[in-house]
């Protein structure tokens, strides 16, 4: 083996101007790819952060049907100290809603919305608990104000402390109003989340509908890997109610996920398949160099073997300092742009992905050994043709020429 | 007479050249013995370096048989021959075949590595058959920094550091001056009477035929002669 790295290595200083733009091109190539799969991933995080702050959490119960039609008569019954018995390190928390649809009126116009009773405090785990707030948060389970999004009050044509009228279905089947005055503007940077939900304290929107029950639970984890306890507590504790995860939820978010995941392949494949080609053809510029070499080394009884792995070695080493120099660079533009990138010109666009305007690029060390291991793979396998077309090297013809 | 080292029964080698056969060797016998050191000569076409790659295992005869230090060649797979030239055979090429990005005494070294002879041995009998032929000084240079003389002499301490049965050196001085020469057969010379080392050569060079102690010419693919010479 040694022989071989000695050989490989010598042969690679021995044309070093052109391995220098091999591995110039690998370099940046691994450092494309591995700074692309931050924002990837960046994305893919943004995006189930985003569904699952989208009040639906990791995990939603709803009564059965609830989903094709949305109403207090789909709801169920919370016990009054109701606890669920979650393994605590792994739950963020978890929110009781009502969750139905209205109109909402001001003085100059009428929209639809989803009208959300909460509680205020267990809303840590959505987006109403750090979302930027003009006015004053709901204090309690039973405020009766109401905080809009900051588009649909430029919609509504209204401010705050105006007062708002909204009309929704009670438990009896009977169309219900109310005025609620507005206590606060939230601000979802642009997201269509401000054009749909209003949130109210739970209870004065129970005594609206004339009802004590709620339209869902959503829980929220810390991380998702022990997401399947905490489903079977939930389908424990509410048994003939509908348990799903944020994917079942959501599942355009879900096929955007795995769409991510699938992402980083393509893109690897792409830009590492065309670089392969280039290395194939060095490679192979580089056997036809050294033929009479080879018949040589082969004349003298060196084995295929050795022949091919001397190759072999060859491609790998080349392909492993241009990685190890791509993965460097790919880390330094990870650092460059982890603050960031500002997705605001594109607003209507990353707002339709789900995406907030600012992507912030995620590095997993995972996705890094990935294209480490993939590149070294496709080193080797680069260097099989041009092997071949060394081992098919006939000594005798070879020393001819 | 002792055992001989090559032993070629009836070999017959043809080719084709754009669908005409040419007739390289026509049932050549010849015996060559411990302690030889013969020439093979006669004009372009010969069949005198077919003949030589044939005893060195690098081409195969499509009739006859040719068996080298007891082994007989028809029967070896590729790698076996590859195993044979390795460990029985050393070669000396006409345009000396270093590797160029190797020092000469990696270049000797080297053969001992696929040998699988371990580093400290390797250097140090590397060393001894730079230092035998005079090249100690030498032994860090790389063959771009050698005459052809000296790349020669590295040539041939490669090829005889392995202690091979049998040295092959296929047209050693045609790329050298009579100077140059001269001194390369007298090493050459030294090496099969010193050592007892049996040298084949194939050449076209009178000098190189009045240095060997046999010489067989050949000429249509057939031994024409096959002289030894009281003094060489």
């Amino acid at each position: 083996m040694k022989l071989v790295l000695q050989l490989s290595l010598r042969n690679i200083l021995r044309n070093r101007r052109r391995n220098i733009m091999l591995f110039a091109a690998i370099a940046v190539a691994v450092a494309g790819v591995s700074s692309m799969n931050t924002l990837i991933r960046g994305f893919q995080m943004d995006m189930m952060d985003s569904a699952v702050a989208n009040l639906t959490g990791h995990y939603k119960v709803h009564a059965p049907g609830y989903r094709d039609d949305p109403s207090i008569q789909r709801s169920f019954q919370l016990t009054q100290d109701f606890t669920p018995d979650f393994p605590a390190a792994d739950v963020l928390g978890w929110a009781p809603r009502v969750r139905i649809p209205a109109v909402i009126m001001s003085e100059r116009e009428t929209r639809g919305v989803q009208l959300v009773g909460v509680d205020p405090q267990a809303e840590a785990i959505s987006f109403l608990g750090d979302v930027p707030l003009q006015g004053e948060p709901l204090r309690d389970v039973d405020d009766g104000r109401v905080l809009i999004g900051k588009e649909l009050a430029r919609q509504l044509e209204t401010r705050i402390g105006r007062r708002l009228v909204i009309i929704t279905q009670g438990a009896d089947g009977l169309n219900r109003e109310r005025g609620f005055r507005i206590a606060g503007i939230y601000d979802a940077e642009g997201t269509g989340l401000e054009k749909v939900f209003v949130f109210s304290g739970l209870r004065p929107l129970q005594d609206l509908l004339d009802s004590d029950a709620v339209t869902e639970v959503s829980v929220r984890l810390v991380d998702e890997a022990p997401g399947l306890q905490v489903r079977n507590v939930l389908t424990e504790l509410f048994i003939d109610l509908d348990v799903k995860d944020w994917q079942e939820l959501e599942p355009q978010a879900a096929a955007m996920y795995l769409f991510a995941d699938g992402a980083i392949y393509i893109w690897f494949i792409l830009m590492m398949s065309a670089l392969t080609f280039g290395l194939v053809n060095t490679l192979v510029a580089s056997v036809m160099e050294r033929v009479k070499e080879l018949g040589m080394l082969r004349a003298l009884g060196m084995g295929k073997l050795l022949v091919v792995s001397q190759v072999v070695v060859e491609s790998s080493i080349i392909m492993a300092i241009g990685v190890m120099v791509g993965l460097v660079g790919g880390y330094l533009i990870f650092l460059l742009i982890s603050d960031g990138l500002d997705l605001s010109a594109f607003a209507e666009g990353v707002e339709m992905a789900g995406m907030s305007s600012v992507l912030i690029p995620v590095l997993q060390w995972s996705d890094f050994f990935l294209v480490a291991y993939l590149s070294l793979i496709l080193g080797v396998l680069a260097s099989l043709y041009p092997a071949w077309r060394a081992v098919k090297v006939d000594p005798l013809e070879a020393m001819r020429r | 007479m002792s055992e001989p080292v090559v032993e070629c029964i009836q070999v017959r080698k043809t080719y084709q050249q754009e669908a005409v056969p040419v007739y390289a060797l026509r049932g050549v016998d010849i015996q060559i013995h411990q302690g030889d050191f013969a020439s093979l000569s006669g004009p372009s076409g010969s069949g005198k370096s077919t003949l030589l790659n044939m005893i060195g295992g690098l081409d195969r005869p499509d009739e006859g048989e040719v068996i080298v230090a007891g082994t007989q060649l028809s029967g070896l797979s590729e790698s076996e021959l590859a195993h044979l030239r390795l460990h029985k055979i050393g070669f000396v090429f006409q345009a000396y075949n270093l590797i160029p990005v190797l020092s000469a005494l990696e270049n000797v070294e080297f053969i001992l590595q696929l040998q699988g002879v371990g580093g400290i041995q390797r250097r140090q009998r590397a060393q001894q058959a730079l230092e035998s032929l005079g090249l100690a000084d030498m032994a860090g240079r790389r063959p771009g920094e050698l005459s052809g003389g000296q790349q020669q002499r590295v040539a041939i301490a490669r090829a005889i550091v392995t202690n091979p049965a049998l040295l092959l050196a296929d047209e050693p001085t045609a790329n050298l001056d009579s100077g140059t020469t001269e001194e390369l057969l007298t090493l050459l010379k030294h090496l099969n009477q010193q050592q007892g080392m049996t040298i084949v050569t194939a050449t076209h060079d009178p000098m190189v035929m009045q240095f060997t102690s046999r010489r067989v010419k050949l000429l249509d693919g057939a031994i024409a002669h096959d002289e030894q010479p009281v003094t060489a």
